[in-house]
């Protein structure tokens, strides 16, 4: 049995009235949440092996603890079963650390959302989505971490919409936005491998994103055909403008055809890298930056992302279809926030 | 036990004292700093205000800084050397 719970308590008449009081005190995201009873709560810590007072994080600009019994409660809410916890907590701790840089993905316009891809056994273990409808609904484990995550944020950190929150148009990713890795079938590296865990090691990388863009190639049989369109897609679209990170999300179709040519995961960053680049002329031209065009402009080249590595390739998506899509990080630079991987840990005796 | 008792997701924030510096009687001859948050046209909004601030305000001069990103609080550069060359600072979001 764990410590004292610290939380103060609220008695209501039954089920019902408790999920209408949580909408009257503004906890919810605006869908009904589960009350949080002493006995689920405890469930989630025991299930992740830490005590109610344990800090799993500390928001500097906000000044607030994160407590292990806090994520707990939010996480009870947001509709997880106990085993999720340990997904929960390293996501919470991602977005703590400095280089995700809590406070400006958080509270700008710009409208970020926290994509935490999962990867390593306890994807599978736990039923992780990385397939079919990849970003839709119906998978308990997507559904609810990530929805416990943004609970956290807002009842917590305080990050409320419209308040402390600011997105000028948001995305639907701000509910939950989780996704894992299709490790059993890709022919690549796993994203987790590459960050420097090993294969048997879980790890949740988030990342402060804007919605998932699709894109389409059902013409091509080559690496290079559907990696063209995937780029021409990439360079032109609507944020252009400092992105720091990219996801590419290959699913099944177009990852079978790159594997087929015997491209490697940092082939793709290359080629992507040196395809997704557009030269000043046209960034004046379209507006997204001050100043008269001048001849060198047009020769002059600047890419989408810093470096080949921050174009972020994964397996998943669906089997049939010529889709997949990329997402673009919060447009705040690396030096405001970039992706973080952490360790899942289970740190039950 | 009567009634569905539910625990509280939320913390008290916590409470902290905040203690300005005390502001200037005047800015007559005073040195101002200006931090400029990157966004389009901050630069010149600034230089504009800083203007008023010599000519209306009598203060002596002005010097700029640019932050790394308008979502990051001013680097430790910016703030080592106002602390050394300034008396004022005007500082703000600009979006």
């Amino acid at each position: 049995m764990t410590n004292q719970l610290a939380s103060k308590r609220f008695v209501v008449e039954d089920l019902n009235h408790a999920i209408e009081f949580c909408y009257q005190q503004g906890w919810t995201d605006g869908l009904p949440v589960v009350p949080p009873t002493e006995r689920a709560v405890r469930a989630m810590l025991d299930a992740a092996g830490l005590e109610p007072d344990k800090q799993v994080a500390f928001i500097t600009n906000r000044q607030v603890a994160v407590s292990a019994e806090k994520i707990a409660v939010n996480a009870v809410m947001a509709g997880c079963l106990p085993e999720y916890m340990p997904v929960v907590v390293a996501a919470i701790e991602g977005i703590a650390d400095p280089k995700w840089g809590y406070h400006g993905p958080a509270t700008s316009t710009g409208g970020a959302a926290v994509l935490m891809i999962v990867n390593g056994p306890i994807a599978a273990r736990l039923g992780f989505n990385s397939g079919d409808n990849l970003f839709g609904p119906g998978w308990r484990a997507n559904a609810t971490t990530g929805r416990a995550v943004r609970l956290v944020m807002r009842n917590v950190i305080g990050t409320v919409p419209g308040a402390l929150d600011r997105g000028t148009v948001g995305h639907p990713g701000k509910y939950s936005y989780v996704i894992a890795e299709n490790e059993a079938e890709s022919p690549w590296t796993p994203f987790h491998v590459e960050r420097g865990f090993k294969p048997e090691q879980s790890v949740v990388t988030v990342m402060a994103a804007e919605g998932p863009h699709q894109f389409y190639n059902q013409l091509s049989s080559t690496a290079k055909g559907v990696l063209t369109s995937l780029c021409d897609d990439m360079k032109h679209h609507a944020s252009t403008n400092g992105q720091p990170q990219y996801v590419v999300a290959l699913a099944g179709e177009h990852m079978r055809t790159i594997a087929k040519d015997g491209w490697s995961k940092a082939d793709i960053q290359r080629f992507v890298f040196e395809n997704t680049q557009n030269s000043l002329a046209h960034i004046k031209r379209v507006e997204r930056l001050a100043g008269a065009v001048t001849p060198a402009d047009e020769t002059t080249m600047r890419p989408l992302v810093p470096s080949p590595e921050d174009v972020h390739v994964i397996a998943a998506g669906g089997r049939a279809g010529a889709f997949s899509c990329y997402i673009p990080a919060w447009a705040g630079g690396k030096k405001s926030s970039q992706s973080v991987s952490k360790l899942i840990q289970d740190r039950r005796a | 036990m009567a009634g569905f008792e539910i625990l509280d997701p939320t913390v008290e924030p916590r409470k902290q004292a905040l203690t300005y510096v005390p502001r200037p009687g005047s800015l007559q001859g005073k040195r101002i700093g200006l931090v400029e948050n990157t966004k389009f046209n901050s630069d010149k909004l600034l230089a504009k205000v800083g203007e008023i601030l010599k000519k209306e305000y009598g203060a002596a001069e002005y010097k700029m800084w640019r932050k790394h990103n308008s979502s990051v609080p001013a680097h430790d550069e910016i703030i080592d050397e106002a602390k050394r060359g300034v008396d004022c600072v005007v500082a703000g979001v600009g979006d």
